[in-house]
């Protein structure tokens, strides 16, 4: 599939690729990274957090993991997710549009150049 | 710890797939926010996550359903693509089910239930006539008819227009519609529909002209020439040109302006009618010239027309009604004051009005068809259940099909509830597709349907209008078929343990399965047994009416009705005319025999007299009437009844000779009883005018005002002697040959005579009885139609649960051929398990036929409701058909090849 088809992705669907990208997560732990990076502006509730990721693993933007990274975790409830290829590929197709519009901007004279 | 317990509620918002999934995760999610919140927030944060968790329940929540319902209508459309010719029968059946439903509420809903289309704010609206009857009565009251007066006569409307200050307006309007022959300028003469109305007719029906400007309060000061033409009739006839303003119009020697076009869509003040022309009451004289229907002449009333009224506000109907009875009583007294005494007066004074809801307008249809209605609506619901059933098979067949597709899924972890889900959303897609087809299927039918009212009563004219009340009860019926048909198979299919079926995957049906699908058949015809009993006796009750005895050969006779009022205005003349018109019909070439009566034959005319009978003891007031007719001679050998007894009236019985009059069998019967009634005396009471005839002769009863009933008394008198003048007769014209040329000779003839006599109508006999039977033959031909479909969708169900069982069954089969039983052993043996759902099916059947039968025991002639013909007739045709629906899986069953059969199992 074209990860272009995707676009616009939804603003939780990208805060939760980039959550993804440095380690594979389970949902508290996606909130809690969205919330640290956007200093508490961003707060996914867990209905959105859930539907967006019910959304991400039948686009297959997102896996989930067969068992639990952390051994040392005894909560052996938590599920893990992280992020695949394609995903990969969407969040960039993402940033080149966003960066498109931002040139486009300050082109314009929208915004001032950096 | 309260929290998960509430967050656990919340999250029942969600589709289950979707909590079953992730209902988990979002606990714990939450759970850790709250941990998170308490130890480092307030209350306030604490609270903040549940408005977040409650927000999502609400928009989050809806969006998870709505990709399920996605997910499973792309899937159901899928699998109904994957089997088209599954999905047309599954289509069609339903189509047929909610069309034919949809069409006969459209008539039940406009006939019965609508509101007056295009009217002003209608429950408002008051009527303080019959709205169910339309008519006239001339001639004075005769106290024969008890509760409620029907309409009013003009002088009564004036009183209670000037004078009823509860009502904020009133208007009158012509009861009966009628066909007007009108000339417009430098045209021919053709017919129009029209009404005459009173000057607040527009105004109290709240209705304003589309151009030009309709009637005010003013047209019923004076005579005013001048016509509202109906927005559809402008369009028809003037293909909606403006300078239809102005134009004259010509009806008899009156020429009327068209001074305006009403509203689009506004029909008058009459449901089922459409008048093309309104002309204002005050104009009576002129445009249906030689009657006076504006004046109460004591003792002579012209009741004729409807009155309808706003209420002011806070006035209630009982009030407005004791006001308008009090005004209507006063009336009365001063009419009859000096007319009548004692017990006539009192019968007189016993007249009173009755206010009653007028959103619905007027209708002569309503009560005429709602019975017909009511019963074919029923039978249409139990035509729905049929293709429902129908349908549900169908899908519990297919659904076992895919057992193991649904066992799989099963065994992987869906729920049940999910599946079942999936599959009523089939049947829904289905059910959507098959009830947008049954809009497309009712929109036909209902063309159909009205124009077989039509037949019955010519002025009947309705649209098809969706309006919201129609397409919510299309969308209910759809709805409810789509849960009918698919919640069974649903709960079947799903139902069995899925390791046992992917393990016998293949062997043998699955008992529960059989028993529903035969459950379903057996219900199938046991619902079709009661409308091919219906259709069965209502179909002999039309060749019964068809061929009903009159008493007198019902073909080559033509019914001519002329109106003398211009041509002759004393009795003497119009006498001489009579018999000149008579002569010189007799003359023409074909004509066996001519003669005349006042009320012709099968005419909806009826006229009945207070009579005194010689020798016989009245036996209360109710005891001293008969219907009469006033006859030329000849009139029983040209009509074809023979003389039992005695003469007829003949040429010899002018107005010197001595009055005589000829009774009926029926007049004999009652009055004579025994003795013989030749020379004895009929005497005709009007107050103290008392009129003797001598009988004559007695006639043969024969059928000239309906058909069903018994024939009632009458007696005729020689229309030449009669106390009051024959004014609108009917010829009856009995010919040796085909009618057609003759019609034509009889208006030249007529013509010869008198160019100012109108001939009012020309008609067959048979045109003339055609209306009596249409309504029966309407209702009985969708009864046939209904019953066919029943037959044929309860042939398909039984067929398609056959051709499964024995596909499942196959192994079985083989074996017993394998071990070599004969094809006929094999088909008997399938026949045989069919006769049992057969039986099963006939009994209910006859136990349901049985009571729906006497439901419309009204509608049946010279058939018993219970008539064992009719019922075994219909069970025959049920078990032919059955028969005939497993003969051919059964059939295809004693010619499998057991070897092929069992090396597939």
């Amino acid at each position: 599939m074209n990860p272009d088809s995707l676009l616009p992705l939804p603003t939780a669907v990208f805060h939760i690729l980039i959550a993804l990208a440095d380690r594979n997560r389970h949902g508290y732990s996606i909130m809690q990274d969205v919330a640290a990076r956007t200093e508490g502006k961003v707060q996914l509730s867990a209905g959105t957090l859930y539907s967006s990721i019910r959304r991400m693993l039948e686009q297959g933007l997102i896996d989930e993991l067969a068992e639990s990274p952390d051994p040392s975790s005894t909560d052996e409830r938590r599920r893990y997710y992280r992020l695949t290829r394609f995903g990969k590929r969407a969040a960039a197709a993402e940033v080149a549009r966003l960066n498109a519009m931002v040139q486009q901007a300050r082109a314009t004279g929208l915004v001032p150049g950096a | 710890m309260r929290a998960p317990v509430v967050y656990r509620a919340l999250l029942h918002c969600y589709p289950a797939a979707f909590r079953n999934e992730y209902g988990n995760q979002m606990l714990l999610t939450f759970a850790e926010q709250l941990g998170e919140a308490r130890r480092t927030g307030g209350p306030l944060e604490q609270a903040a996550l549940w408005v977040h968790a409650t927000l999502d329940a609400l928009t989050i929540a809806p969006k998870e359903h709505w990709h399920v319902i996605l997910q499973d209508l792309r899937y159901a459309l899928r699998i109904m693509a994957a089997s088209p010719s599954f999905t047309a029968v599954a289509i069609l059946s339903l189509a047929l089910g909610i069309g034919a439903n949809t069409a006969i509420f459209t008539l039940w809903n406009g006939v019965l239930r609508s509101s007056l289309p295009a009217v002003h704010k209608p429950e408002q609206l008051v009527m303080l006539s019959n709205p169910d009857d339309a008519g006239m009565w001339t001639g004075r009251w005769d106290g024969r008819t008890d509760g409620p007066r029907s309409w009013l006569t003009y002088c009564e409307f004036e009183q209670l227009r000037d004078h009823a200050d509860s009502f904020s307006a009133m208007m009158a309007s012509q009861s009966s519609l009628d066909n007007w022959q009108v000339r417009l300028e430098g045209g021919g003469w053709e017919e129009v529909s029209g009404r005459l109305v009173s000057g607040g007719f527009f105004q109290v029906l709240g209705v304003g002209s589309a151009i030009g400007r309709v009637f005010t309060t003013a047209e019923d000061r004076a005579e005013t020439p001048y016509a509202v033409i109906s927005y559809n009739y402008w369009q028809r006839r003037f293909g909606g040109r403006p300078d239809v303003l102005g134009k004259t119009l010509t009806m008899r020697k009156t020429a009327l302006t068209i001074i305006g076009v009403a509203e689009p869509g506004f029909i008058g003040e009459t449901s089922g009618q459409q008048p093309d022309v309104w002309i204002s009451l005050r104009m009576q004289p002129r445009v249906i010239p030689g009657r006076d229907w504006l004046h109460d002449t004591p003792p002579v009333k012209a009741m004729w027309l409807n009155v309808f009224g706003r209420l002011k506000p806070g006035v209630t109907p009982a009030y407005a009604e004791a006001q308008a009875n009090a005004l209507f009583q006063a009336g009365l007294e001063s009419f009859y004051g000096a007319a009548a005494t004692g017990e006539r007066r009192r019968e007189y004074l016993d007249q009173r009005l009755r206010i009653q809801p007028g959103a619905r307008g007027a209708s002569e249809t309503r009560h005429e068809f709602s019975h017909s209605l009511t019963a074919l609506l029923a039978a249409v619901g139990v035509l729905l259940l049929i293709a429902c059933a129908n349908l549900a098979n169908l899908l519990l067949a297919r659904g076992a099909a895919r057992r193991p597709e649904i066992a799989l899924r099963l065994s992987l972890g869906a729920s049940r509830g999910r599946l079942m889900r999936q599959m009523v959303t089939e049947s829904l897609a289905l059910a959507a597709l098959g009830g947008m087809a049954g809009l497309a299927a009712a929109w036909l039918l209902h063309g159909a349907l009205v124009r077989m009212m039509a037949e019955s009563n010519p002025s009947f004219h309705m649209s098809f209008a969706l309006d919201p009340l129609v397409l919510a009860f299309a969308l209910a019926v759809t709805l409810a078929a789509a849960l009918l048909s698919g919640v069974l198979p649903a709960w079947q299919v799903t139902k069995h343990d899925a390791g046992a079926t992917l393990k016998e995957q293949g062997r043998g049906g699955s008992l529960g399965r059989m028993r529903s699908g035969r459950f379903l058949v057996s219900l199938q015809l046991a619902l079709s047994l009661p409308l091919l009993v219906g259709a069965g006796l209502l179909a002999r009750t039309v060749y019964n009416l068809q061929r009903a005895d009159l008493g007198f050969p019902a073909e080559r006779l033509l019914l001519v009705r002329v109106d003398l009022r211009e041509a002759a205005s004393d009795t003497a003349r119009r006498n001489g005319l009579l018999g000149e018109l008579r002569g010189e019909l007799q003359q023409i070439p074909g004509v066996r025999a001519a003669s005349f009566s006042e009320l012709g034959v099968f005419s909806g005319g009826e006229s009945s007299d207070t009579i005194e009978v010689e020798g016989y003891a009245a036996k209360g007031d109710n005891d001293r009437g008969s219907a009469v007719d006033m006859v030329g001679p000849g009139y029983f050998s040209a009509l074809g009844v023979p003389i039992a007894l005695g003469r007829e009236v003949l040429e010899s019985d002018h107005a010197g000779a001595p009055k005589v009059c000829v009774i009926n069998e029926a007049f004999a019967k009652r009055f004579f009883d025994g003795r013989n009634p030749i020379g004895m005396r009929i005497t005709w009471v009007d107050e103290d005018k008392r009129t003797a005839y001598q009988v004559v002769g007695v006639a043969r009863n024969a059928r000239t005002k309906g058909l069903r009933g018994d024939v009632e008394p009458r007696y005729f008198v020689a229309a030449a002697q009669s106390a009051s003048a024959v004014s609108s007769p009917f010829f009856l014209i009995r010919t040796a040959m085909e009618t057609a040329p003759v019609m034509a000779a009889v208006r030249k003839r007529i013509e010869r005579v008198n160019a100012a006599i109108p001939i009012l109508s020309a008609r067959t006999i048979e045109e003339r009885m055609a209306p009596l039977t249409a309504q029966d033959r309407t209702t009985a031909q969708l009864a046939v139609v209904f019953g066919c479909v029943a037959l044929t969708l309860a042939a398909i169900g039984l067929y398609g649960v056959l051709s499964y069982g024995i596909a499942r069954r196959k192994g079985e089969i083989a074996v017993r051929i394998a071990l070599g039983a004969q094809p006929g052993r094999v088909i008997s043996m399938i026949l045989g398990e069919t006769i049992g759902l057969v039986i099963a099916g006939l009994t209910v059947g006859g136990g349901l036929a049985y009571a729906a039968s006497r439901l419309i025991t009204s509608r049946l002639y010279g058939v018993a409701p219970q008539d064992p013909l009719t019922f075994v007739l219909a069970a025959g045709l049920l078990v032919a058909v059955a028969i005939g629906a497993a003969y051919l899986p059964a059939r295809r069953a004693s010619r499998l090849d057991p070897m092929a059969a069992l090396r597939q199992e």
